[in-house]
């Protein structure tokens, strides 16, 4: 312990945003473009104080929307330079014309999703269905759930996405407001060492210069698109071993688990996070901030003699389907919570809990899988909420599923 | 079930966009020292609010793990809000009338979500005896303290550094050392630039702030009905809401909490040339049957538009908000009778204090 405390420089209170900032400020940024929106805005005002502090030197270009915002990462990022982005809600998804062509130009462009509800009505909470409209198109998707864990990704996600086996843009998720506008302590590393984590971006064969003279993005029709998509599954796939080998190399250089500080012991499995699983009956499963509540919920309810436990889903592109495999074939209900949302999907429920239910299709003994719609919009899930939650997973160890979706503290709906 | 004791949360009433900076610095300041006393700690805004419009009452935390670990500190508190509160800070004394810190909640009691025994502290110039007459009952003792201050407004794109900060530190640790105590605070305002004019404000406030006990019905009646919501099944479908029908306005959606300062109207000199009906961004005024304009001020936001529009030397004045109980209407108090309203009107003119120009206020 000693030994890891030596490793931290100092504590300094910050909200997930900030974590991020300073974090794109240890890996040395070249480029960073900016176009407000609530909440993902203070990454980009705390940058910009960064430089105007003469702590770091990047360009800083203020574009004229999300669209040019995400161009200019993009070209940037073809030309060599380590870039950082942005948005929320409607915000990502105004830029995402330029969002998709990132993914197939294959530009490593780090992007923050500080997640946000998806306008009418204007709302500033979180909601995951913005940063879910990239999961098809080839973007890696992280969500983290603390300011340290914030801080870390961000270091990892250049490691991952710069690697030439890989070569992918990457979102970092974060929940609006629980996350984004929270502060909490996040211990920061000596800068020196980040150097031994992070290697300069390097794009090989691939930079955009006139010693190296190639075309990004020809017009090609018919001809060649296919095989741009197989290659780019490839390289999605290929993501699952980096991602692996970046926080092995995180732990051996920083002296902690990615996410993890001094006090608290983390699990480790950089896809997913596993809480009181071992013998758990009845399996939580969710994406950021609402495993912290889980996680005091599940105390409680230990306590009270339920076998439950949590999985929390920390990398969703790549999905982690043999780690779901591994982690709930021995459990008898899987409670989903979703924060977002697939209107008219084949059970009437969440994007997550699809996901999970595919992953599980192909066992012989398959746990039943029930989903939880809450805390759309920034609504809260409670403590009480998850214990419920707990509780009705519960009933079904041994009943058959009769109402596979249940919609949290809705008003109008039973709860 | 839940938090009970071990955690300690501190409520920050503000004034959105004016005090953001200063609420934040504020919370952070007891994160610090209460990490100095060994205890987890954090803070977090009610982000629902909207602290980046001007003026609306906003809300930011702090939550103190006391004989938790940090990670359930953080699963405790990541809400919009906690249920209870040990200590609510109020950095302006016109929030005391009570808070719509966003809509369709109606306008709440400053003291809310105070705990059983729980402590107040109010900047303000006014006695403790005072600021009672404007704040709510609650059926247990707890404890009021006044740190004699202005309102400071150290907002968004400034912050004025004019040691408020360390005053309600002082005055906290003073009335909750069981929050934080005045030997950490001092040990990390002493960290601090200038630390020892920091040090000083500390210590002033710690042996000034005036307090006392509130017994148990002491106060205003106040009686907080929250609005009932529709259900799915009751809303029109498609982000639908119908409108207000004409001549009526939104019973759920008062903004009247959101000004420390109100326009006071002399009718006598009124011109009726309606210039005020037409400039006021939340329509707040009236047409009287007899062509003058009365203003709804349970929806006026403070803005002082009417005052700058208003054609007539002094016929409209901006006037402090802490000089009124109620949201009374000004015509009818002037058609009731005309001399008491010309003296009354007088004397609110009269306590009429120059507050620091802050941008975006209409001025
Ligand atoms: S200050 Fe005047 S213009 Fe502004 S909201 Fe109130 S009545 Fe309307
Ligand atoms: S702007 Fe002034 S003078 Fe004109 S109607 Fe309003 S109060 Fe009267």
């Amino acid at each position: 312990m000693t030994e890891v405390k030596k490793l931290v420089e100092k504590e300094v209170l910050m909200n997930g945003t900030q974590a991020v900032a300073h974090a794109a400020m240890y890996a040395d940024v070249d480029v960073v473009a900016a176009y407000p929106i609530r909440p993902y805005t203070e990454v980009m005002d705390t940058i910009s104080k960064l430089i105007a502090d003469g702590e770091l030197d990047a360009e800083f270009i203020v574009a004229e929307g999300e669209h040019g915002q995400f161009e200019t990462v993009k070209h940037a990022s073809l030309a060599g330079a380590r870039t950082l982005v942005g948005s929320s809600g409607v915000g990502w998804l105004y830029g995402m014309e330029a969002i998709v062509v990132t993914a197939t130009d294959r530009a490593p462009v780090v992007a923050i999703i500080g997640n946000r509800a998806l306008d009418d009505p204007g709302a500033y909470g979180v909601e995951h269905n913005d940063a879910l409209m990239v999961r098809d198109v080839g973007w890696l998707l992280v969500w983290v759930d603390t300011a340290q864990e914030a801080f870390d990704t961000t270091l990892i996600a250049y490691r991952v996405a710069e690697d030439q086996r890989v070569l992918l843009p990457l979102g970092i998720s974060m929940d609006g407001g629980f996350l984004t506008h929270s502060e909490q302590i996040v211990r920061l590393p000596p800068k020196e060492l980040v150097k031994n984590f992070l290697p300069p971006y390097n794009r090989g064969k691939y930079l955009v210069h006139p010693d190296n003279p190639i075309t990004v993005a020809p017009q090609v029709n018919e001809d060649w698109v296919m095989e741009i998509r197989r290659q780019h599954e490839e390289a999605m796939e290929r993501a699952r071993g980096v991602i692996v080998e970046a926080y092995e190399e995180f732990k051996k250089v920083f002296g902690r688990y990615p996410g993890s500080t001094n006090e608290l012991q983390m699990p480790e499995n950089p896809f997913v996070e596993p809480y009181m699983i071992d013998d758990a009956e009845v399996v939580l499963i969710g994406m950021g901030t609402v495993s912290k509540p889980m996680k005091v919920a599940i105390k409680n309810m230990r306590r009270q003699g339920y076998k439950v436990g949590m999985l929390r889903i920390r990398w969703f592109r790549p999905f982690p389907t043999q780690d779901v495999i591994k982690y709930l074939a021995n459990s008898r209900v899987v409670c989903v919570v979703d924060r977002d949302y697939s209107m008219g999907s084949p059970n009437r429920g969440g994007v997550v809990y699809h996901e999970i239910r595919s992953s599980l299709y192909d066992l012989d003994q398959r746990p039943r899988v029930i989903n939880f719609i809450g805390g759309l919009g920034g609504r809260e899930i409670t403590i009480q909420d998850v214990e419920k939650i707990t509780k009705i997973g519960y009933e079904h160890r041994d009943t058959p599923i009769t109402k596979p979706v249940y919609w949290v503290g809705v008003r109008g709906d039973p709860w | 079930m839940g938090v009970k004791d071990e955690v300690k949360y501190v409520e920050i009433v503000y004034r959105g966009i004016f005090q953001k900076r200063l609420a934040k610095y504020i919370a952070e300041g007891i994160v610090y020292t209460a990490r100095e006393m060994g205890r987890p700690a954090l803070s977090f805004g009610r982000y629902g609010d909207s602290p980046e419009r001007n003026g609306v009452p906003a809300k930011y935390y702090v939550g103190i793990g006391n004989g938790v670990n940090e990670e359930d500190l953080i699963g405790y508190s990541t809400r919009v809000e906690p249920d209870l509160v040990d200590a609510i800070i109020v950095l302006d004394d016109t929030l005391l009338k009570g808070v719509e810190s966003w809509a369709w909640q109606g306008v709440q009691p400053i003291n809310l979500k105070l705990k059983n025994n729980g402590t107040m502290l109010v900047t303000s110039t006014k006695r403790i005896n005072e600021l009672l007459k404007m704040i709510p009952k609650k059926d247990f003792n707890w404890t009021l303290g006044v740190i004699n201050t202005e309102p400071s407004f150290s907002g968004l794109w400034a912050f004025k550094d004019d040691l408020t900060m360390e005053k309600v530190w002082g005055g906290l640790a003073k009335l909750r050392p069981d929050i934080i105590d005045l030997d950490h605070l001092i040990k990390y305002v002493s960290k601090k630039q200038d630390a020892n004019k920091r040090i000083s404000a500390v210590k002033e406030a710690y042996s000034s702030v005036d307090y006392r006990s509130v017994m148990k019905g002491e106060g205003i009646d106040f009686v907080y009905n929250p609005p009932r919501l529709l259900t799915w099944q009751e809303m029109l479908e498609g982000t639908v809401i119908p409108a207000v029908p004409r001549g009526k306005r939104n019973e759920l959606f008062k903004r009247g909490t959101t000004k420390f300062e109100r326009p006071t109207v002399d009718f006598d000199t009124c011109i009726k040339c309606k210039l005020c009906w037409i400039y006021c961004p939340d329509e707040c005024f009236d047409e009287t049957p007899d062509g003058y304009y009365d203003i709804a001020y349970d929806y006026c936001v403070g803005c002082g538009i009417c005052a700058d529009v208003c054609p007539v030397k002094d016929c409209i004045v901006m006037v402090d908000e802490s000089m009124f109980a109620d949201y009374r209407r000004p015509y009818e108090m002037w058609k009731e009778n005309k001399a008491k309203y010309k003296e009354w009107l007088k004397n609110v003119r009269q306590a009429r204090k120059e507050r620091v120009y802050v941008p975006g206020l209409g001025r």
